[in-house]
Protein backbone atom coordinates (compact mmCIF):
# COMPACT_ATOMS: atom_id res chain seq x y z
CA UNK A 1 0.00 0.00 0.00
CA UNK A 2 3.21 1.85 0.91
CA UNK A 3 4.51 1.02 -2.53
CA UNK A 4 1.01 2.61 -4.44
CA UNK A 5 0.81 5.76 -2.51
CA UNK A 6 4.56 6.24 -3.46
CA UNK A 7 3.68 5.63 -7.27
CA UNK A 8 0.65 7.49 -6.93
CA UNK A 9 2.39 10.66 -5.90
CA UNK A 10 4.97 10.02 -8.60
CA UNK A 11 2.21 10.29 -11.41
CA UNK A 12 0.23 13.15 -9.74
CA UNK A 13 3.64 15.06 -9.18
CA UNK A 14 4.36 14.61 -13.21
CA UNK A 15 0.96 15.29 -14.16
CA UNK A 16 0.76 18.44 -11.91
CA UNK A 17 4.01 19.98 -13.34
CA UNK A 18 3.39 19.00 -17.06
CA UNK A 19 1.76 21.72 -18.85
CA UNK A 20 -0.22 21.72 -21.56
CA UNK A 21 1.94 22.34 -23.98
CA UNK A 22 -0.35 21.71 -27.33
CA UNK A 23 -3.96 22.19 -27.74
CA UNK A 24 -5.33 18.85 -27.56
CA UNK A 25 -3.14 15.38 -26.34
CA UNK A 26 -1.30 13.88 -28.92
CA UNK A 27 -2.69 10.06 -27.61
CA UNK A 28 -4.54 9.82 -30.70
CA UNK A 29 -1.67 9.12 -33.19
CA UNK A 30 0.39 5.71 -32.66
CA UNK A 31 3.45 6.19 -31.02
CA UNK A 32 5.03 3.00 -32.01
CA UNK A 33 5.42 3.93 -35.71
CA UNK A 34 6.12 6.44 -38.26
CA UNK A 35 5.10 6.36 -42.30
CA UNK A 36 7.26 8.46 -44.94
CA UNK A 37 4.34 9.78 -47.54
CA UNK A 38 5.98 11.16 -51.01
CA UNK A 39 3.12 12.84 -52.74
CA UNK A 40 1.74 15.96 -53.97
CA UNK A 41 0.57 19.01 -52.18
CA UNK A 42 -3.02 19.92 -52.62
CA UNK A 43 -3.21 23.07 -49.98
CA UNK A 44 -0.76 24.33 -47.46
CA UNK A 45 -2.99 25.33 -44.85
CA UNK A 46 -1.44 28.08 -42.86
CA UNK A 47 -4.13 28.33 -39.80
CA UNK A 48 -4.16 27.81 -35.85
CA UNK A 49 -4.79 25.94 -33.82
CA UNK A 50 -3.22 23.48 -36.06
CA UNK A 51 -1.33 24.08 -39.58
CA UNK A 52 -2.45 21.29 -42.23
CA UNK A 53 -0.69 19.88 -45.55
CA UNK A 54 -3.18 17.96 -47.45
CA UNK A 55 -2.02 15.73 -49.96
CA UNK A 56 -2.40 12.75 -52.45
CA UNK A 57 -0.30 9.84 -52.15
CA UNK A 58 0.44 7.56 -54.94
CA UNK A 59 0.14 3.72 -54.00
CA UNK A 60 2.05 0.84 -55.42
CA UNK A 61 -1.14 -0.73 -56.97
CA UNK A 62 -1.18 2.53 -59.25
CA UNK A 63 -4.33 3.93 -57.09
CA UNK A 64 -4.00 7.91 -55.32
CA UNK A 65 -4.99 7.88 -51.43
CA UNK A 66 -5.18 11.49 -49.45
CA UNK A 67 -3.86 12.24 -46.60
CA UNK A 68 -4.50 15.33 -44.06
CA UNK A 69 -1.06 15.82 -42.24
CA UNK A 70 -1.77 17.65 -39.14
CA UNK A 71 0.92 19.92 -37.97
CA UNK A 72 1.41 21.76 -35.12
CA UNK A 73 0.50 25.65 -34.14
CA UNK A 74 1.87 27.81 -36.83
CA UNK A 75 3.11 30.00 -33.92
CA UNK A 76 5.67 27.25 -32.85
CA UNK A 77 6.76 26.59 -36.60
CA UNK A 78 7.09 30.13 -37.01
CA UNK A 79 9.20 30.50 -34.06
CA UNK A 80 11.70 27.75 -35.73
CA UNK A 81 11.40 29.36 -39.05
CA UNK A 82 8.59 28.03 -40.72
CA UNK A 83 7.01 30.14 -43.43
CA UNK A 84 3.53 29.89 -44.51
CA UNK A 85 5.00 29.97 -48.45
CA UNK A 86 7.29 27.56 -48.18
CA UNK A 87 4.85 25.13 -49.31
CA UNK A 88 2.23 25.66 -52.10
CA UNK A 89 -0.08 23.45 -53.97
CA UNK A 90 1.04 20.99 -56.65
CA UNK A 91 4.66 20.79 -54.92
CA UNK A 92 6.23 17.11 -54.69
CA UNK A 93 7.60 16.92 -50.83
CA UNK A 94 8.08 13.79 -48.65
CA UNK A 95 6.18 14.18 -44.62
CA UNK A 96 7.30 11.67 -42.09
CA UNK A 97 4.30 11.28 -39.86
CA UNK A 98 2.64 9.37 -36.89
CA UNK A 99 -0.88 7.91 -38.49
CA UNK A 100 -4.08 8.29 -36.09
CA UNK A 101 -4.63 5.04 -34.33
CA UNK A 102 -7.81 5.22 -35.66
CA UNK A 103 -6.64 3.78 -39.35
CA UNK A 104 -8.03 7.08 -41.11
CA UNK A 105 -5.79 8.67 -43.37
CA UNK A 106 -4.26 11.79 -41.14
CA UNK A 107 -0.92 11.57 -39.76
CA UNK A 108 0.82 13.68 -37.16
CA UNK A 109 3.90 15.47 -39.36
CA UNK A 110 7.47 15.21 -37.26
CA UNK A 111 9.30 16.28 -40.43
CA UNK A 112 9.33 17.53 -43.75
CA UNK A 113 11.49 17.79 -46.98
CA UNK A 114 10.56 20.07 -48.97
CA UNK A 115 9.98 20.61 -52.99
CA UNK A 116 13.71 22.40 -53.22
CA UNK A 117 14.91 19.60 -51.11
CA UNK A 118 15.27 21.21 -47.94
CA UNK A 119 14.41 18.75 -44.08
CA UNK A 120 12.28 21.41 -41.98
CA UNK A 121 11.40 19.49 -38.63
CA UNK A 122 8.15 20.33 -36.84
CA UNK A 123 8.36 21.41 -33.19
CA UNK A 124 6.37 18.44 -31.90
CA UNK A 125 5.88 18.52 -27.86
CA UNK A 126 7.60 15.35 -26.52
CA UNK A 127 8.68 14.21 -30.04
CA UNK A 128 10.97 11.65 -28.61
CA UNK A 129 7.61 9.85 -27.10
CA UNK A 130 7.19 8.86 -31.32
CA UNK A 131 9.20 6.06 -32.13
CA UNK A 132 10.51 6.31 -36.18
CA UNK A 133 10.10 3.66 -38.54
CA UNK A 134 9.46 5.62 -41.52
CA UNK A 135 8.08 2.78 -43.51
CA UNK A 136 7.25 3.88 -47.18
CA UNK A 137 3.29 4.73 -47.60
CA UNK B 1 2.99 91.59 5.72
CA UNK B 2 0.03 91.22 3.98
CA UNK B 3 2.14 89.80 1.17
CA UNK B 4 3.76 87.15 3.48
CA UNK B 5 1.20 86.14 4.79
CA UNK B 6 -0.54 85.55 1.30
CA UNK B 7 2.35 83.50 0.32
CA UNK B 8 2.19 81.02 3.48
CA UNK B 9 -0.56 79.28 2.28
CA UNK B 10 0.65 79.30 -1.10
CA UNK B 11 3.75 77.68 -0.61
CA UNK B 12 2.78 75.21 1.82
CA UNK B 13 0.09 74.19 -0.64
CA UNK B 14 2.71 73.74 -3.60
CA UNK B 15 5.26 71.97 -0.85
CA UNK B 16 2.03 69.85 0.01
CA UNK B 17 1.67 69.29 -4.47
CA UNK B 18 5.45 68.61 -4.52
CA UNK B 19 5.26 66.40 -1.64
CA UNK B 20 2.23 64.63 -3.71
CA UNK B 21 4.23 64.50 -6.70
CA UNK B 22 7.27 63.56 -5.32
CA UNK B 23 5.53 60.67 -4.24
CA UNK B 24 3.78 59.17 -7.11
CA UNK B 25 7.12 60.13 -9.04
CA UNK B 26 8.79 57.94 -6.38
CA UNK B 27 6.36 54.88 -6.77
CA UNK B 28 6.55 55.19 -10.50
CA UNK B 29 10.23 54.90 -10.41
CA UNK B 30 10.38 52.33 -8.04
CA UNK B 31 7.49 50.18 -9.87
CA UNK B 32 10.01 47.63 -11.48
CA UNK B 33 9.59 47.46 -15.47
CA UNK B 34 8.13 44.01 -16.47
CA UNK B 35 6.81 45.20 -19.91
CA UNK B 36 7.95 42.95 -22.59
CA UNK B 37 7.41 39.04 -23.87
CA UNK B 38 7.52 36.41 -21.47
CA UNK B 39 8.09 32.66 -21.29
CA UNK B 40 8.02 29.75 -18.71
CA UNK B 41 11.75 28.89 -18.35
CA UNK B 42 12.70 25.06 -19.65
CA UNK B 43 9.83 25.40 -22.63
CA UNK B 44 12.10 24.65 -25.40
CA UNK B 45 9.46 23.39 -28.19
CA UNK B 46 9.01 25.94 -30.66
CA UNK B 47 10.76 28.72 -29.29
CA UNK B 48 13.86 30.42 -29.35
CA UNK B 49 14.27 31.72 -26.02
CA UNK B 50 16.89 35.14 -25.40
CA UNK B 51 18.21 36.48 -22.81
CA UNK B 52 20.05 36.26 -19.40
CA UNK B 53 19.39 32.71 -17.79
CA UNK B 54 17.89 33.89 -14.14
CA UNK B 55 18.75 31.67 -10.69
CA UNK B 56 17.59 28.69 -9.93
CA UNK B 57 14.62 27.63 -11.02
CA UNK B 58 11.75 27.47 -8.42
CA UNK B 59 10.46 24.15 -7.51
CA UNK B 60 7.47 22.06 -9.17
CA UNK B 61 4.21 22.16 -7.87
CA UNK B 62 3.08 20.22 -4.93
CA UNK B 63 -0.51 18.66 -5.74
CA UNK B 64 -3.24 20.49 -4.65
CA UNK B 65 -4.35 19.61 -1.33
CA UNK B 66 -7.42 18.75 -1.88
CA UNK B 67 -9.79 17.51 0.90
CA UNK B 68 -12.44 14.71 0.35
CA UNK B 69 -14.41 13.76 -1.81
CA UNK B 70 -12.28 16.22 -3.98
CA UNK B 71 -9.19 14.17 -4.00
CA UNK B 72 -10.46 11.22 -4.75
CA UNK B 73 -12.46 12.96 -7.76
CA UNK B 74 -9.64 14.40 -8.85
CA UNK B 75 -7.39 11.06 -8.62
CA UNK B 76 -9.97 9.26 -10.07
CA UNK B 77 -10.38 11.95 -12.99
CA UNK B 78 -6.47 11.78 -13.31
CA UNK B 79 -6.19 8.40 -13.79
CA UNK B 80 -8.82 7.86 -16.27
CA UNK B 81 -7.11 10.73 -18.40
CA UNK B 82 -4.11 8.17 -18.23
CA UNK B 83 -6.36 5.31 -19.24
CA UNK B 84 -7.73 7.07 -22.33
CA UNK B 85 -4.51 8.73 -23.87
CA UNK B 86 -2.86 4.93 -23.21
CA UNK B 87 -5.88 3.46 -24.98
CA UNK B 88 -5.53 6.26 -27.65
CA UNK B 89 -8.78 7.95 -27.40
CA UNK B 90 -8.52 10.65 -24.99
CA UNK B 91 -10.82 12.56 -23.22
CA UNK B 92 -11.70 15.97 -24.38
CA UNK B 93 -10.51 19.05 -22.38
CA UNK B 94 -11.74 22.40 -23.16
CA UNK B 95 -8.96 23.35 -25.32
CA UNK B 96 -10.26 20.88 -27.76
CA UNK B 97 -13.22 23.11 -28.28
CA UNK B 98 -10.19 25.99 -28.32
CA UNK B 99 -12.11 27.61 -25.69
CA UNK B 100 -8.95 30.07 -23.78
CA UNK B 101 -7.15 27.94 -20.52
CA UNK B 102 -8.07 30.92 -18.64
CA UNK B 103 -6.84 31.63 -14.48
CA UNK B 104 -4.80 30.77 -13.21
CA UNK B 105 -3.59 28.08 -16.86
CA UNK B 106 -2.61 31.55 -18.68
CA UNK B 107 -0.17 32.14 -16.69
CA UNK B 108 1.47 28.98 -17.31
CA UNK B 109 3.16 30.59 -20.26
CA UNK B 110 3.69 27.83 -22.54
CA UNK B 111 3.38 30.48 -25.16
CA UNK B 112 4.92 33.51 -24.75
CA UNK B 113 3.02 36.11 -22.41
CA UNK B 114 2.77 39.96 -22.95
CA UNK B 115 3.30 42.51 -19.90
CA UNK B 116 2.19 45.86 -20.36
CA UNK B 117 1.99 48.23 -17.62
CA UNK B 118 0.13 51.32 -18.50
CA UNK B 119 -1.54 54.06 -16.06
CA UNK B 120 -3.50 52.12 -13.84
CA UNK B 121 -3.80 48.92 -15.61
CA UNK B 122 -1.21 46.10 -16.06
CA UNK B 123 -2.29 43.88 -18.56
CA UNK B 124 -1.29 40.50 -19.52
CA UNK B 125 -1.97 38.97 -22.93
CA UNK B 126 -1.06 35.41 -23.54
CA UNK B 127 -0.18 34.42 -27.62
CA UNK B 128 -2.14 31.07 -27.13
CA UNK B 129 -5.58 31.92 -27.39
CA UNK B 130 -5.45 35.34 -27.31
CA UNK B 131 -6.18 35.03 -24.20
CA UNK B 132 -6.39 38.89 -22.12
CA UNK B 133 -6.60 39.98 -18.64
CA UNK B 134 -6.26 43.02 -16.81
CA UNK B 135 -5.26 43.66 -13.19
CA UNK B 136 -6.45 47.12 -12.33
CA UNK B 137 -3.77 49.07 -9.82
CA UNK B 138 -4.68 50.80 -6.74
CA UNK B 139 -8.45 49.66 -6.20
CA UNK B 140 -10.18 47.30 -3.48
CA UNK B 141 -11.40 44.44 -5.09
CA UNK B 142 -15.57 44.38 -5.98
CA UNK B 143 -17.31 42.43 -4.05
CA UNK B 144 -18.25 38.76 -5.25
CA UNK B 145 -21.56 39.17 -5.96
CA UNK B 146 -20.98 41.89 -7.80
CA UNK B 147 -18.50 39.98 -10.43
CA UNK B 148 -20.01 37.79 -13.27
CA UNK B 149 -18.02 35.16 -13.40
CA UNK B 150 -15.54 34.67 -16.16
CA UNK B 151 -12.35 33.07 -17.81
CA UNK B 152 -10.01 35.41 -16.32
CA UNK B 153 -12.15 36.55 -13.36
CA UNK B 154 -12.00 39.77 -11.91
CA UNK B 155 -8.03 40.79 -11.09
CA UNK B 156 -6.94 44.18 -8.74
CA UNK B 157 -3.15 44.93 -8.07
CA UNK B 158 -0.73 47.07 -6.07
CA UNK B 159 3.04 47.13 -5.88
CA UNK B 160 4.46 46.60 -2.56
CA UNK B 161 8.11 47.43 -2.45
CA UNK B 162 9.48 45.45 -6.03
CA UNK B 163 6.72 43.02 -5.77
CA UNK B 164 3.52 43.18 -8.15
CA UNK B 165 0.64 41.51 -6.16
CA UNK B 166 -2.51 40.50 -7.61
CA UNK B 167 -6.04 39.26 -6.33
CA UNK B 168 -8.15 37.57 -8.48
CA UNK B 169 -11.71 36.32 -7.66
CA UNK B 170 -14.89 35.19 -10.37
CA UNK B 171 -13.16 32.48 -11.94
CA UNK B 172 -16.28 30.47 -13.78
CA UNK B 173 -15.87 26.83 -11.95
CA UNK B 174 -15.67 24.72 -15.21
CA UNK B 175 -11.90 26.62 -15.75
CA UNK B 176 -10.12 24.18 -13.98
CA UNK B 177 -6.23 24.36 -13.88
CA UNK B 178 -4.71 21.01 -13.86
CA UNK B 179 -8.22 19.33 -14.09
CA UNK B 180 -8.32 20.70 -9.74
CA UNK B 181 -12.08 21.39 -9.23
CA UNK B 182 -12.64 24.96 -7.07
CA UNK B 183 -15.93 26.85 -5.88
CA UNK B 184 -17.02 30.27 -6.85
CA UNK B 185 -14.97 31.38 -3.57
CA UNK B 186 -11.69 30.33 -5.02
CA UNK B 187 -9.36 33.43 -4.78
CA UNK B 188 -5.69 33.79 -6.56
CA UNK B 189 -2.97 35.71 -5.17
CA UNK B 190 -0.09 36.27 -7.11
CA UNK B 191 3.22 37.72 -6.23
CA UNK B 192 5.42 38.81 -9.37
CA UNK B 193 9.13 39.68 -8.40
CA UNK B 194 12.27 40.36 -11.18
CA UNK B 195 14.76 37.86 -9.87
CA UNK B 196 17.17 39.17 -12.47
CA UNK B 197 16.85 41.53 -15.23
CA UNK B 198 15.23 38.92 -17.45
CA UNK B 199 13.57 36.29 -14.71
CA UNK B 200 10.03 36.79 -13.30
CA UNK B 201 8.67 34.79 -10.78
CA UNK B 202 5.33 34.32 -10.34
CA UNK B 203 4.42 32.68 -6.66
CA UNK B 204 0.93 31.92 -7.41
CA UNK B 205 -1.47 30.81 -4.18
CA UNK B 206 -5.06 29.45 -4.58
CA UNK B 207 -7.49 29.48 -1.63
CA UNK B 208 -10.12 28.39 -1.25
CA UNK B 209 -11.99 26.65 1.68
CA UNK B 210 -14.20 24.83 0.19
CA UNK B 211 -12.06 22.37 -1.31
CA UNK B 212 -9.16 22.74 -0.32
CA UNK B 213 -7.39 21.62 3.34
CA UNK B 214 -5.10 24.52 2.83
CA UNK B 215 -3.86 27.27 0.42
CA UNK B 216 -1.93 25.72 -2.66
CA UNK B 217 1.21 27.67 -3.42
CA UNK B 218 3.64 26.99 -6.33
CA UNK B 219 5.39 29.27 -8.84
CA UNK B 220 6.08 29.84 -12.42
CA UNK B 221 9.52 31.49 -14.08
CA UNK B 222 9.34 33.42 -16.76
CA UNK B 223 12.20 34.31 -18.87
CA UNK B 224 12.57 38.00 -20.92
CA UNK B 225 12.31 37.26 -24.94
CA UNK B 226 14.25 40.07 -26.13
CA UNK B 227 12.57 41.88 -29.28
CA UNK B 228 10.00 39.59 -29.42
CA UNK B 229 6.41 40.71 -30.81
CA UNK B 230 3.80 38.47 -29.91
CA UNK B 231 1.81 36.73 -33.02
CA UNK B 232 -1.67 36.19 -33.68
CA UNK B 233 -3.45 33.12 -32.49
CA UNK B 234 -7.18 32.57 -34.00
CA UNK B 235 -9.10 29.26 -33.75
CA UNK B 236 -9.50 29.72 -37.61
CA UNK B 237 -10.20 26.18 -38.04
CA UNK B 238 -10.50 23.62 -35.76
CA UNK B 239 -10.58 19.82 -36.82
CA UNK B 240 -10.77 18.53 -33.18
CA UNK B 241 -14.13 17.96 -31.13
CA UNK B 242 -15.72 16.23 -28.55
CA UNK B 243 -17.66 12.80 -30.09
CA UNK B 244 -21.02 11.86 -28.29
CA UNK B 245 -18.97 9.89 -25.54
CA UNK B 246 -16.73 12.89 -24.61
CA UNK B 247 -13.41 11.38 -26.21
CA UNK B 248 -11.21 14.07 -28.53
CA UNK B 249 -11.22 13.25 -32.30
CA UNK B 250 -10.22 14.91 -35.71
CA UNK B 251 -12.68 15.47 -38.40
CA UNK B 252 -11.38 13.62 -41.46
CA UNK B 253 -12.38 15.49 -44.78
CA UNK B 254 -11.06 13.44 -47.75
CA UNK B 255 -11.93 15.96 -50.15
CA UNK B 256 -9.65 18.52 -49.40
Amino acid sequence: MARRTGLWSIVLAVLVVAPALAHHSFAVYDHTRTLTLRGTVTKFQWTNPHGFIEMDVPQSDGSMKHYSVELTSINMMQRVGWRSNMIKAGDKIQVVVAPLLSGEPVGLGMEVVLADGKTMALPVPAIGSFKRTDAQQ
Amino acid sequence: MSGTRALGPSLAVTGALLVVATHVLVAQTTAPDITGSWLRQGFTVGVRPTGQQGPTPPPPAPPPPLKQPYLKEWQDRIQKIREADAKGQPIATNAVACLPEGMPGMMTATFPMEILQSRGQITVIEEAYTQVRRVLMDRPQQKLEDIEPGFYGHSVGRWEGDTLVVDTIGVKENVRYQNVPHSTEMRITERMQLKAPDVLWNEITISDPTVLEKPWTFTFAYQKMKDYTLLEYICEDNREFADDQGRQKIRVDPAR
